[in-house]
């Protein structure tokens, strides 16, 4: 008991401590940035595969085939040309047959009759653009394309580009 | 003079609340600090794609490139090093064997099929580059075998043109 008498109040000097919290602080709120804010469109892009139009592979066909042949998948085609970085044109369908598409306004409802009419027939689409068009002109594309639904309701989640060779060029 | 100091008490601030609150301070930066950031390029201008929806999280390995044309050609920037066109290929192809590794897999049971990569790979590339150079990077990514891409996009925000 006389020992708890005879105890002096401790202080701490919290000065010091201070100053380097202080410190601390003000190197944390000046490197300080956060991220923006990014949306994000999810792809499983494998390269483009020998294309087959729907409805060409006939039964019985796979029979004779050469196992170590690449098997064609069936495709879906949409060519995308391209003026001053912008959008010139646009065409949808199974080469060679393909339908123009006069304004991109409109390529929601052209692919949604090929989804809808054959949706599950197609196992992968390809975008076939010049290598000048701009890549925000493109993501209009794709986000069309991202935006269909097959029967089931499953998204579209298979994509490829190609870049369209010079001599396709109009 | 000397008689009022004499009669002055020491006067000491109590510093224990503002050390609290410093520390609160702290503690708010270092949970909210984002080395994440570090990766990507923030001079690009990405393109605006209203449908686009943030990342989800708990998403795989990934690695962001930043796409951006350099005088005509493609460059990449990844964690700020920039790697001229004659540099993709071979950077590509390092990260697809570490990628490999990490994956206890081979490139032959990529080239297959049989096995798939699970790493993203995170593409922010500029609205006014050339698909071309988009195109080409791309395809140097699908040579080394990675198969799963996020494209990134601005948001849409209110009052500004959608282009």
């Amino acid at each position: 008991m006389t020992c708890r008498h005879s105890q002096e109040e401790v202080e701490l000097n919290l000065a010091s401590m201070l100053d380097m919290a202080f410190q601390l602080l003000f190197f944390f709120i000046l490197t300080f940035k956060p991220p923006p804010a990014e949306g994000q469109i999810l792809l499983r892009m494998p390269p483009p595969q020998p294309v087959i139009g729907v409805g060409t592979q006939r039964a019985g066909e796979d029979e004779n085939k050469d196992p170590n042949e690449v098997k064609p998948v069936k495709t879906l085609t949409i060519t995308v040309v391209s003026k001053e970085g912008g959008i010139d044109a646009i065409a949808v369908g199974v080469p060679p047959e393909m339908r123009p598409v006069p304004v991109i306004n409109q390529l929601n409802d052209e692919l949604s009759k090929y989804f809808t009419g054959s949706g599950d027939a197609f196992e992968q689409v390809i975008i076939n653009a010049s290598p000048e068009l701009a890549w925000s002109e493109l993501m209009r594309v794709v986000e069309i394309c991202t935006s269909q639904r097959f029967s089931d309701g499953k998204p579209l989640g298979k994509l490829s580009f190609v870049a369209l060779p010079s001599s396709q060029m109009p | 003079m000397s008689g009022s100091r004499r009669g002055a008490q020491k006067a000491e601030p109590n510093l224990t609340p503002i050390l609290d609150m410093v520390f609160q301070l702290i503690t708010f930066f270092v949970l909210v600090v984002n080395f994440k950031s570090a990766e990507l390029d923030l001079t690009l201008n990405l393109p605006v794609v209203g449908s686009a929806r943030p990342r989800p999280s708990g998403t795989n390995r990934m690695l962001v490139l930043n796409v951006k044309d350099d005088k005509g050609e493609v460059a990449l920037s990844v964690m700020g090093v920039l790697h001229k066109k004659d540099a993709i290929k071979p950077y590509l192809d390092r990260e697809s064997k570490s990628a490999l590794i990490a994956n206890d897999m081979t490139f032959d049971d990529v080239k297959d099929g049989s096995k798939e990569m699970k790493d993203l790979m995170v593409i922010r590339a500029d609205a006014k580059c050339p698909f071309g150079h988009v195109n080409y990077v791309i395809t140097a990514c699908q040579e080394v075998g990675f198969r799963n891409y996020c494209l990134k996009t601005a948001p849409v925000v209110a009052g500004r043109p959608q282009r």
